[in-house]
């Protein structure tokens, strides 16, 4: 009796695990037909369009796996706060000054490729992990919660990132009249992140899946994972057990940020060569990278997967956009309507509902 | 003494819509339904307005339009949260989400561009001139172009103030976001009371969004909202909900957004301007946390 | 007859709380209900009060049938019910709170004035002394009672419930509640009270229905029982009395030294100083909210003191981090299983792998041994018999008592020099309790050093070599086991003195 009562309810979560996500997607696709119906397009040819152009060819793969990179970054730096309790947002700011700190090493420091490389990503790391460390240290001292403290942050980062590459760095070789955003100087050869092969995405996104492994195992093989799950999951009882909540706060802060840090360098490294104004604001990469964590329940291994979803999202969009004429910013849409379905618990709300209605009709009848 | 008064006059401006916005969440944070979706809402409301201006040419049906958007964003917000249990920071962020991605979806099929809409041919909402003052240099340079919104706002302030301290209602909405389930156990329908109220309460974000694309000449620039969401919430974090304190709390963020605008063309470049905002935000809180933990020490 | 419940069954997975139940209420008399914990008596109530629903069975009310589907309904037909959590705004005031949802209104706005005068009218009517104005955040327990009771009166309901009343209040508050009881029963009220202490039975009510296991097993009249006969029918056994040997005690292992805490600049502790000796069990008997909580927060490392010292083994341990005490020696069973002492969502195994974490062979270098885990919690729910299906379910799924069990197992098998033990048995079932307090003995046996803290007084009498009594943050006695009755100690525990004469 037990044991199937048991079986069943493994069976009913393992169910909402899979079908929110599916449902989620489901609705915000046909909420998204319904937009590009109104606007006079095909749908069904829209979303084929933009299938193909995320993965239909290797370049368009490739061009998907490159997006998703700094996304899957953005998501694990939101799976290893949200995880431990600390719903922090800072991923853009951290990001955008990864990206800028990267930039700025690649470009100023010299070396071979071997040193220049690493010095760059170890600068982003930096600048990303005391960047959350900030807001780590507000809520700490000054009980300044972190969804307004890691907002008003994000802005300042990237007006700070904006001054810096519109003024004392920009790249010296700009055209002064081009209508273009402002940049940093072009990487050299020595400080990019190289493709893997030709044709292929660059080494960031194996980085990137490194990431993910040695946040999965962090998360499920080592006792940190357990504090910090455990902090999560009631904070007092943390603290009872022994665990130093202080020490978790700023370890989880210096983490997390270390991954939105990294996620803007490959960015910059890998992608764009250089920083660029707005790169990494106007992409929206680390709030996609949260939608991610949150498609996947804040696990790593799921981050990775829905990173890559959402980025071939947008880089299908803009095929879609090429070819057909519809804006953009459909996946915007979508993006946000999962999210919103994804939100609320509403398997187990609805399956709850029916179980009672059953009772109460039973209860009636006996 | 005329560039005092002008940037009183711009502090003016930039306190309404926030205050505005402020209110509301207000009213949600009194009864305990956590909106971060204000920036979003008010980025809806701020884009239909203008809509609305843009092809019927008239100002009362866009105002009403706007707020009847805010009220739909807030009442998708509050029932996800309330009656769906979502998670409210995430149901918060997905329709800021969804705005961003609508509004620019709407502009570059309407418009075909992302970047700005300025009709030249098209006014904003009337500016009211108030009696007596247009002799007054400085008083009328300070109270110049203000619309009817503007001087409204603090109106609703106070209006706010009344509803929620001296009436059955306000009393009832205070009770219930102290302590939901006592509210819950003497019969009060609490999920009702809360998504009503935060709906209605969002139509003040569609007042603040006419101020933004209505308030000078009509126009529309994407992401217009710029974080004034995210500054309201933080005003009514300063402020714990109150609405003459909202007041106060909007002017430090008005007066540091003119302060910034009114720097511009000075030494300091405009970017390093445009984070005053935002640092001043997180500064007033944590002056305000320390000084109400040390007042909270010294009055025991 | 006022009220009449015919044969209710109620089932909540597949634990039956009432099973076949029926009784009925008098007009303007008191009817207690009473029963150990988890005999189904708050469940019967709930129905009646609309709070849940019966799977079947009828209620009657003024003569006709009734479908409660929220409290509403119950108070339309003038059934209120004072529970045991009160359900009170905090920030506002006393009138604020009796006048919700049937507000005295001029116009849209609250007309303030009439309704205090209104509640200052209702309190002087029933001899309930209140400051209308006063705020709720201000008045002790007692007074929240108060209000509790004359918000129901204000809803006019002829039929009052209780819930426990007595659990939260001081002796005298007690007698005040006692006294009101009555009152409201001259009044013409009809009163409910479901409690399990039987000296408030015998003394106010008229009649008294006895349950166990879900079901009524007796119905006495008040004048024709006695409180043994009460007891054996609410356990359905005479009561276990533990046979316990003269203390062997041996070294200080766990001492205070004139430790205080003054928080907001209000003392909350002041000077406590105690030992615990190797082989002791040492009680602190108090009302709960004098200090208990706060005086094994500052002992454990949750909360620093402000004046002091905590010795461990003889170590000074004075507000170092929760870990360096543990370390040096101390396992804490939590007062709240629920708020400090477990992670509802989270395992069976990370609930019982909680403190040990950083220990082999459960970790190494950081890297946790899954097996060993598993390993271990298996071996606690087996050893301590909790009832659990997987050791990867949900701490949530646990009940009460099954919870309570897994966390002594875990802090119990530390096998730590001293254990603190606070509210080791709050609100679980006999069976539980008495395997519970088997283990304190048994690791008294051992020459641990226990240091008990329980609002039942029971509890803390039968099992404690030494009492320390706590009165508003300070110790105001300490006894030897047998050298005091309850009286005393009642006394002393709300602030009395005793004559030695």
């Amino acid at each position: 009796m037990n044991n199937e009562r048991n079986g069943r309810r493994a069976l009913l979560n393992a169910v909402d695990t899979v079908t929110q996500p599916l449902i989620a997607v489901l609705i915000s696709f046909l909420l998204g037909a319904v937009v590009i119906l109104v606007i006079g397009k095909n749908p069904l040819l829209a979303y084929g369009e933009m299938i193909r152009g995320a993965f239909g060819k290797q370049v368009y793969l490739m061009n998907t796996l490159k997006r998703a990179t700094p996304i899957i970054m953005g998501g694990l730096a939101v799976c290893v706060a949200w995880r431990s309790g600390y719903e922090a947002m800072g991923g853009e700011g951290q990001m955008i000054l990864g990206a800028m700190a990267a930039a700025l090493a690649g470009y100023y420091l010299p070396g071979p490729a071997m040193l220049r490389i690493p010095a760059a990503l170890l600068a982003a790391a930096v600048a990303g992990a005391l960047y959350s460390v900030l807001s780590g240290w507000l809520f700490e001292k000054f009980d300044v919660t972190f969804v307004i403290s890691t907002l008003m942050l994000n802005y300042i980062a990237n007006y700070f990132a904006a001054f810096l590459c519109n003024y004392p760095l920009r790249d010296p070789e700009a055209n002064v009249y081009q209508m273009q955003n402002a940049q940093t100087g072009k990487l050299p050869p020595e400080a990019t992140l190289p493709p893997i092969m030709k044709g292929w995405v660059h080494w960031g996104f194996v980085l990137a899946v490194l990431a993910v492994i040695l946040t999965w195992f962090l998360f499920r093989k080592t006792s940190f994972g357990f504090k910090s799950r455990m902090g999560g999951l009631n904070p007092r009882f943390a603290l009872y057990g022994g665990v130093n909540a202080r020490r978790m706060l700023y370890l989880v802060m210096i983490l997390s940020g270390v991954m939105a840090g990294l996620g803007g360098a490959f960015e910059s490294l890998g992608s764009k060569g250089r920083y660029v104004d707005q790169m990494i604001f106007s992409t929206g990469y680390a709030w996609t990278g949260m939608v991610a964590a949150l498609l996947a329940n804040m696990n790593p291994l799921g981050t990775l997967a829905a990173s890559i979803l959402l980025a071939g999202l947008a880089v299908g969009g803009s095929t879609m956009m090429l070819n057909m004429d519809i804006p953009l910013e459909v996946c915007n849409i979508i993006e946000g309507i999962i999210t919103l379905f994804m939100s609320a618990r509403m398997i187990r709300i609805a399956s709850g509902n029916i179980r009672r209605r059953r009772q109460a009709k039973g209860g009636g009848e006996a | 003494m005329t560039y005092l008064a002008q940037v009183i006059n711009s502090t003016i401006r930039e306190i309404t819509p926030i205050l505005l916005v402020a209110l509301c969440a207000g009213v949600c944070s009194k009864v305990q339904v956590f909106n971060i979706a204000l920036e979003g809402t008010l980025l809806m409301s701020a884009f239909f307005a203008f809509l609305t201006h843009y092809f019927l040419r008239n100002i009362f049906l866009s105002v009403a339009v706007a707020m009847a958007v805010a009220m739909c964003m807030t009442l998708v917000m509050s029932t996800f949260i309330v009656r769906l249990k979502g998670q409210p920071m995430i149901v918060g962020m997905a329709l800021n989400t969804f705005a961003r991605g609508f509004t620019t979806f709407l502009l570059s099929v309407i418009f075909h561009t992302k970047g700005a809409v300025n009709p030249s041919d098209l006014k904003g909402l009337t500016k009211l001139e108030l009696p007596g003052i247009r002799n007054i240099p400085f008083l009328s340079t300070m109270f110049s172009s203000l619309t009817i919104i503007d001087y409204l706002a603090f109106v609703l302030a106070v209006v706010m103030f009344v509803v929620m301290y001296r009436t059955v209602i306000g009393f009832r909405l205070r009770a219930l976001g102290i302590n939901k389930s006592a509210a819950g156990s003497l019969g009060v329908n609490v999920p009702r009371y809360q998504i009503v109220a935060t709906t209605l309460s969002g139509s003040m974000i569609g007042l603040a969004g006419c101020l933004l694309t209505l308030g000078r000449n009509a126009m529309f620039i994407q992401d217009i909202s710029g974080a004034r969401g995210y500054v309201a919430l933080a005003a009514n974090n300063l402020c714990k909900g109150h609405p003459l304190g909202a007041i106060l709390s909007s002017a430090l963020f008005g007066f540091t957004t003119a302060l910034a605008q009114s720097l511009q063309g000075t030494a300091i470049r405009q970017q390093l301007l445009q984070c005053i905002p935002y640092i001043s935000t997180i500064a007033a809180m944590a002056f305000y946390n320390v000084y109400a933990k040390a007042k909270a020490k010294r009055q025991a | 007859m006022i009220f009449q419940m015919k044969h209710i069954t109620k089932t909540y997975d597949n634990v039956v709380a009432n099973d076949d139940v029926s009784l009925h209420l008098n007009e303007g008399e008191i009817l207690s209900i009473v029963g150990e914990n988890g005999a189904g008596k708050s469940t019967i109530m709930k129905i009646l009060y609309g709070l849940e629903r019966p799977d079947s069975g009828e209620i009657i009310v003024g003569g006709r049938p009734q479908r409660f589907h929220n409290p509403s309904d119950a108070m339309a037909v003038g059934i209120g019910m004072v529970q045991q959590h009160f359900m009170l705004f905090e920030q506002m005031t006393v009138t604020e709170n009796i006048v919700f949802k049937n507000e005295l209104k001029k116009g849209l706005f609250m007309d303030m004035d009439r309704a205090v005068e209104t509640v200052r009218q209702l309190s002087e009517r029933y001899g309930l002394k209140i400051d209308p104005r006063a705020r709720i955040a201000d008045c002790p327990v007692g007074l929240r009672q108060r209000v509790e009771i004359l918000k129901i009166l204000y809803q006019n309901a002829e039929i009052i419930i209780f819930d426990e009343p007595s659990a939260v209040l001081t002796p005298l508050e007690v007698e005040a509640l006692l006294e009101t009881l009555r009152g409201l029963a001259k009044a013409g009220k009809s009163i409910v009270l479901i409690t399990h202490k039987l000296q408030e039975v015998m003394a106010v009510s008229d009649r008294v229905y006895v349950m166990r296991q879900g079901r009524v097993v007796a119905e006495r009249m008040a004048a024709d029982t006695d409180m043994e006969e009460l007891a054996m029918l609410m356990v359905g056994h005479p009561l276990a009395s533990y046979e316990i040997d003269p203390p062997k005690p041996g070294p200080v292992l766990l001492e205070t030294k004139s430790l205080s805490l003054t928080e907001n600049g209000r003392r909350v502790l002041s000077d406590i100083s105690l030992h615990v000796n190797a082989g002791e069990i040492v009680g602190i008997a108090g009302v709960s909210g004098n200090g208990q909580s706060e005086l094994i927060r500052c002992i454990t490392g949750l909360e620093k003191s402000t004046g002091g010292q905590v010795l461990v083994g003889g170590k000074d341990v004075t507000n170092r981090s929760v870990r360096a005490i543990r370390d040096a020696g101390l396992a804490h069973i939590s007062e709240d299983r629920y708020v400090w002492g477990s992670a509802p969502e989270g395992t069976l195994e990370e609930n019982t792998l909680m403190v040990r974490q950083d220990e082999a062979p459960f970790s190494k270098k950081g890297i946790v041994n899954q097996r060993a885990i598993r390993d271990y919690a298996a071996r606690l729910i087996r050893e301590f018999n909790v009832k659990a299906s997987s050791p990867v379910q949900k701490m949530r799924e646990l009940s009460g008592g099954n919870a309570q069990k897994l966390i002594v197992a875990r802090e119990m098998s530390l096998d730590t020099p001293v254990l603190i033990c606070c509210e080791p048995t709050r609100g679980i079932d006999i069976g539980a309790m008495e395997a519970i307090h088997r283990r304190m003995l048994q690791r008294r046996e051992q020459g641990s050093a226990i240091l008990l803290v329980s609002s039942e007084l029971t509890e803390v009498m039968s099992l404690s070599d030494r009492i320390y009594v706590i009165f508003e943050g300070r110790l105001v006695g300490e006894f030897a086991r047998g050298s005091m009755d309850d009286k005393h100690l009642g006394l002393l525990m709300v602030g009395g003195t005793i004559n030695h004469e």
